[in-house]
């Protein structure tokens, strides 16, 4: 796959219109940049994936991920172009980087996956148990594109996630007690293996959660996981987390996810998002 | 999954999931602490999938109820006061059931295995199977044993193990041998809440596993002590 990625990105290059773009900025300079202006093992634990980030195949996923974002589809047959993301409709540059947020429309706190499920239900009319809304893992999916195309319109802008609201200020807050909360076979609880600096799991340095600038990193999804050869969501990064745990399987989208994520975004605060970063 | 976010918006929505939008309704998550809010959406608003297939009896459910010594050690961040850190050390000392008589050194290669494994407990989407093959021990993704496999740094090196605690006269003593099958049974019986697995109190390792787990530690001919 790899292979016919490298040849076929040069040609990319030369045939990409005007239309569409990539991310806001280079992920890698931001990442080099980042890692210039602190020690981090974790940052710099893989010179291979760092060397391979002008290639990462989630550029790709971008790409789609903006051609699907604009184009009228659905029974509704419209584009995503109305949606509100935080910023106004179809507003996509700095959105991420400033979710999870309270939307008026809903009453709730919302990740960047429940924003879109919301729109392509209330704008573009599909259900619940269509494809498009229910299969949000793998680069092939709907969600996986339209995610790495709308997160991407924020790379290298510091996560903000706003902290106005008192649901936002609820939910930061709950996230960090699930995040110390001890529970399960093993006793884990999310600071086990992310309270300290430059600890590893086996071979993998694991960022600590005190450090933003390693933090950033470690929050910075969409990203290509390398070795599972697919872009990956926040969302997932927490499922494949809990399931090292041996906690019950949280879902996707649920408030205690948002919480979780309210509350590492809060952490990352003011740092340069790195997406679409490669991963292992 | 996601039907009970857009009960407020999509009227369609909120018309077939009444009944969440009901429970939701009644709900104001600013009237709680940060704690209550992490309980209800743990136990109340559909965070885990808590009828999930689990390996063992219970259910995945009671994987999240806290224990005692998981609230002291939520509460306190690991560090519980003198009084709460004595209180748990002897809570711990009394879950651990020691082989009678002495401690006799299991097999360390089947030790190995054991410290190698990662297996085991993992539920949905890919859920461990303990009839295709016992759960491991996890050791080696907290702690170095050997040249021979990178282990993790979360706890504390174990290399030459036995080495350091043999003396050229002596073999290691009993004393130490229960000081260890301790640690390993029920580590916050040394300990208080650390982050270390209860791989006993919460029957994770049988009895001779854990002396298998020991041979890898303590035999003179496992690579533990001969690298």
């Amino acid at each position: 796959m790899l292979r016919t990625l490298f040849a076929a990105i040069p040609l990319a290059a030369v045939m990409a219109s005007p239309a569409v773009s990539g991310p806001s900025g280079d992920p890698a300079e931001v990442l080099e940049e980042l890692i210039g202006s602190t020690s981090s093992y974790y940052l710099t634990q893989s010179e291979q994936n760092l060397m391979m980030m002008p290639d990462n195949p989630a550029l790709w996923t971008i790409e789609e991920g903006e051609e699907l974002f604009r184009t009228p589809r659905g029974p509704n047959n419209v584009s995503l172009e109305e949606c509100d993301f935080g910023k106004g409709p179809g507003v996509v540059e700095g959105v991420f980087v400033e979710l999870p947020r309270y939307f008026e429309d809903t009453g709730e706190v919302m990740d960047l996956g429940n924003r879109i499920i919301y729109c392509m239900t209330t704008l573009q009319g599909f259900t619940a148990d269509d494809p498009e809304i229910k299969d949000i893992h793998g680069s092939n999916t709907d969600h996986m594109k339209l995610q790495t195309f709308i997160a991407s319109q924020s790379n290298g802008m510091p996560w903000n996630n706003p902290l106005d609201h008192p649901l936002e200020i609820a939910m930061r807050d709950a996230g960090e007690a699930v995040f110390y909360r001890r529970a399960g076979p093993f006793d884990f609880n999310c600071a086990a293996c992310h309270g300290e600096a430059g600890k590893r799991i086996r071979a993998s340095v694991l960022p600590h959660s005190s450090n933003p600038k390693e933090w950033t990193k470690a929050i910075s999804w969409p990203a290509f996981r390398v070795g599972q050869d697919n872009a990956r969501s926040s969302q997932h990064r927490v499922r494949e987390c809990i399931w090292q745990m041996r906690y019950p399987p949280i879902v996707a989208g649920s408030d205690l996810s948002i919480a979780l994520l309210s509350y590492w975004t809060d952490l990352a605060r003011g740092q340069p998002a790195i997406i679409p970063d490669m991963k292992r | 999954m996601f039907e009970n976010k857009f009960r407020v918006a999509a009227a369609v929505a909120a018309l077939t999931l009444a009944g969440t939008y009901a429970i939701a309704a009644d709900v104001d998550y600013t009237a709680m602490t940060p704690q209550e809010l992490a309980e209800y959406l743990i136990f109340e608003a559909n965070g885990f999938k808590l009828d999930a297939q689990v390996q063992e009896e219970s259910s995945a459910r009671d994987r999240l109820v806290q224990d005692e010594l998981q609230m002291v050690c939520t509460e306190t961040r690991n560090n519980p006061s003198t009084e709460q850190a004595e209180a748990i050390r002897q809570a711990a000392r009394d879950t651990i059931v020691y082989p009678e008589g002495d401690i006799v050194l299991g097999d360390w290669e089947k030790g190995r295995d054991l410290a190698w494994s990662g297996f085991g407990y993992r539920l949905e989407p890919n859920f461990d199977n303990h009839e295709r093959s016992g759960p491991g021990a996890n050791c080696y993704n907290c702690h170095e044993f050997a040249g021979d496999r990178q282990g993790g740094t979360i706890g504390p090196s174990l290399r030459n193990y036995g080495k350091l605690r043999a003396s050229e006269e002596e073999e290691v003593s009993q004393a130490i041998y229960r000081l260890a099958y301790g640690i390993i049974y029920n580590a916050h019986s040394m300990f208080p809440c650390t982050r270390m697995p209860r791989q006993g109190a919460k029957g994770l390792l049988t009895q001779e596993q854990i002396l298998d787990i020991m041979a890898y530690l303590f035999d003179p001919e496992s690579p533990v002590n001969n690298e």
